[in-house]
């Protein structure tokens, strides 16, 4: 048996059949130079044509283009010459997402109504979109990894939004047979809080109401930065942990996520703020407990919502300091009607009310005494 | 066996494979009346787009890979079961799934621990097919190349079982530092399924069926020769080493490409041999061959057909409903014959 040939064969294989065959993109810009101003989010841009928009959705750490849609308006002729992965006509009226964070900027848009699937509806919290899934109007898909194409074919929403940011997900090469363009939202791997926020400017282009959607953002960002400035004059960075243990492994979030940037903003001092990277980091329990001797506040402790369950289930916790001095928050226990955890539908868009909460737990004071919190609370005991 | 009882023992399953496919075209999550199937295949008349989408592009693709992947497992579950003498083989037994999932968890899972060089090399909507195909290739290429070494049939068994807890242990080191999505996306192809193949997918996957199928019938005399024992086999002039080779070979083949295709798919092909077994009480494999395949296609759509869930928008993962409804079928069967024709 001739080992060399073989592995010969498949690695020819794997060239030919692993690489796209190249794009005519010759007359698109290959980056994201000549779009309109987006500022924090890394996984999109838009960029204004003649008589049409040019949709790019980009790896966000590489920056390589993955999508390149044309949006071009209802009547207006399709561009030629150049092979788009899609061609939507603007201003779309169907849609259907598949995940919750998607939702939000669908409501705040006054878009609510063009929501017609969802997989796994019980994931959706807010009032608006629950009254139309009980009124019947937004069909249950089954299972985000595996949507029942059948339901989905006969939907026929004008686009599709899927949150995988690559192709190997089963079934979505029939939905692209089937005529249903496919847009990539990676809203979830933007590692700026306003980042994933931005992402309502996608929505904004697909529906036609592009200024509105800017006006949204940019009201949005306003308040978080003028939420991060009074932040900034408190006196005092109390020091936070994060993350919660499975078995004896403590995982956290790197330096550079979402989560920790948020803290920052918070002006507090998150524990790990050092570590490169941002996805979870993972530490063996005796390094933990020697660090969080000076921690002053837990704020994410994975699912638990109350002492006595951390308790239970890992009597490690109790060694904790913001254990005993009982300084958890958790963002688990506000939850909708269906068991949807408002944070992971709502957080995404509203990183102002994300920093409002963490601003209220680490300089209480600082923002009206009776602020009310939208998504941490401190744990049941 | 006289020419009128064999034209029995294959009347009933094609007509019921005829019914199962009629059966798993009509029910689906969106109802389309069964008079519309009729027409759509036998008339030019287009009534309904989005019914002739759902029946011909997805149905119909469907129903066809359920017969590939029930009769292909079913085929290559016979022939384990017949070159290790074992009942309990089946065509995972020579680590072709763990070599797929293998080749899988590098693609989905890779990413946290080699950055990504998987999702690099291979992206597109044919990476997972390629991935699988690789993985099992590999686990394949090294047991063949013992198989030729090896005389004892029974060390080529320890050999694949030995391949299975490697990848397997490979495969947790990676679910360990992964992140959930990638988990959730991994699970998801370890459940299986039949839904998803392109019309593309369907014609490479039956080309690769038939293939597999020639090969198979290539070794026919072969394989009746070895179920009187490897030492008799011999005394009839069967090269013992040409033999294992074509049977390897024709199950690579064929468990191979249906795992590229729909994931690893339990129990089939175990079961089905046992159940063909006892329904045509021959051991002949002339007759056992496409008894096999004919029988497991057919569970295999009627499964598909369960797992549908008809009329509602859920679905259930195909593994779990061939082992839910198998194995207490052929639990049944054993006790009513209270022996194993083996």
């Amino acid at each position: 048996m001739h080992l060399r040939y073989f592995i010969g064969i498949i690695l020819g294989l794997q060239i030919v059949l692993g690489c796209k065959d190249p794009k005519a993109i010759s007359n698109l810009d290959q980056g994201c130079e000549n779009s309109e101003q987006i500022t924090y989010a890394k996984g999109f841009c838009l960029a204004k044509q003649n008589d049409y928009t040019l949709l790019k959705i980009l790896n966000p750490s590489t920056g390589q283009i993955k999508q390149q849609i044309a949006l071009v308006p209802e009547g207006v002729a399709n561009p030629e010459g150049f092979s788009f992965d899609d061609v939507i006509k603007v201003p779309i009226k169907s849609i259907v997402t598949t995940s919750t964070t998607h939702i939000p900027p669908l409501e705040l848009l006054d878009r609510a109504t063009a929501l017609s699937g969802f997989p796994n509806l019980d994931y959706i919290s807010s009032s608006l979109t629950r009254a139309r899934i009980d009124a019947g109007l937004v069909q249950e898909l089954g299972q985000n990894e595996a949507l029942n194409i059948e339901v989905l074919v006969s939907l026929k929403p004008d686009v599709l939004m899927t949150f995988s940011i690559d192709e190997t997900q089963k079934g979505l090469e029939k939905v692209k047979q089937a005529g249903i363009p496919l847009i990539y939202n990676g809203d979830w791997t933007e590692q700026h809080p306003m980042g994933k926020a931005e992402w309502i400017k996608v929505f904004g282009a697909l529906f036609g109401i592009e200024a509105k959607a800017d006006s949204i953002f940019q009201s949005i960002e306003k308040e978080y930065l003028d939420l991060k400035s009074r932040a900034k004059q408190s006196s005092g960075q109390p020091t936070v942990i994060s993350g919660a243990l499975y078995k004896d492994i403590w995982y956290a979030p790197k330096g550079d996520s979402w989560a920790a940037k948020f803290i920052e903003d918070a002006n507090g001092l998150y524990l790990w703020k050092d570590t490169a990277g941002t996805g979870s980091l993972q530490w063996n329990i005796e390094e933990i407990l020697q660090y969080t001797q000076k921690a002053q506040l837990w704020i994410g402790p994975g699912q638990f919502t109350s002492y006595d369950q951390m308790a239970r289930s890992s009597p490690t916790y109790t060694q904790f300091k913001p254990f005993r001095d009982k300084k958890v928050y958790t963002f688990s226990s506000t939850k909708g009607p269906t068991g949807g955890l408002l944070y992971y539908e709502l957080a995404s868009m509203r990183p102002d009310w994300v920093l409002s909460d963490l601003i209220h737990i680490l300089h209480p004071g600082l923002l009206a005494q009776d602020y009310e919190p939208k998504f941490f609370t401190p744990l049941a005991p | 066996m006289s020419r009128k009882e064999i034209k029995g023992l294959f009347f009933w399953p094609i007509l019921l494979l005829a019914l199962s496919v009629v059966l798993n075209l009509s029910l689906g999550s969106v109802y389309i009346p069964t008079e519309y199937i009729f027409t759509a295949f036998f008339s030019d008349t287009y009534i309904n787009e989005t019914w002739h989408y759902i029946l011909m592009d997805y149905r119909l693709p469907k129903t066809i890979t359920a017969i590939l992947v029930g009769g292909g497992l079913s085929v290559s579950g016979l022939l384990m079961q017949t070159l290790f003498r074992n009942p309990l083989a089946g065509p995972f037994v020579l680590g072709i799934s763990s070599g797929a999932s293998l080749g899988v968890a590098f693609l989905v899972l890779g990413s946290g621990v080699l950055g990504g060089l998987g999702a690099t090399l291979l992206s597109g909507p044919w990476a997972m097919v390629i991935a699988s195909a690789t993985g099992s290739f590999l686990v394949l290429l090294a047991v063949i190349s013992a198989a030729s070494k090896i005389k004892d049939a029974m060390a080529l068994l320890i050999i694949g079982l030995m391949f299975g807890s490697l990848t397997g242990a490979i495969v947790s080191v990676l679910s360990y530092f992964s992140r959930a999505e990638a988990l959730q996306q991994f699970v998801f192809w370890s459940f299986g399924g039949l839904g998803h193949l392109t019309w593309t997918g369907v014609i490479i996957l039956l080309v690769s069926v038939i293939i597999g199928l020639v090969v198979t019938i290539a070794s026919l005399k072969s394989m009746n020769a070895l179920l009187l024992g490897p030492q008799y086999a011999q005394s009839l002039g069967i090269s013992l080493r040409k033999s294992t080779f074509l049977m390897v070979l024709a199950t690579s083949i064929l468990a191979g490409s249906i795992t590229a295709f729909a994931g690893p798919i339990a129990f089939i092909g175990l079961a089905v041999p046992h159940l063909v077994r006892q329904i045509i009480g021959s051991s002949d494999h002339k007759i056992m061959v496409p008894s096999s395949f004919l029988w497991g296609s057919i569970i295999m759509l009627l499964c598909d057909t369960v797992a549908q869930i008809p009329f509602s928008s859920m679905t259930l993962p195909i593994n779990a409903i061939t082992s839910i409804l198998g194995a207490p079928v052929v639990i049944w069967i054993l006790l009513r014959r209270k022996n194993l024709l083996f």
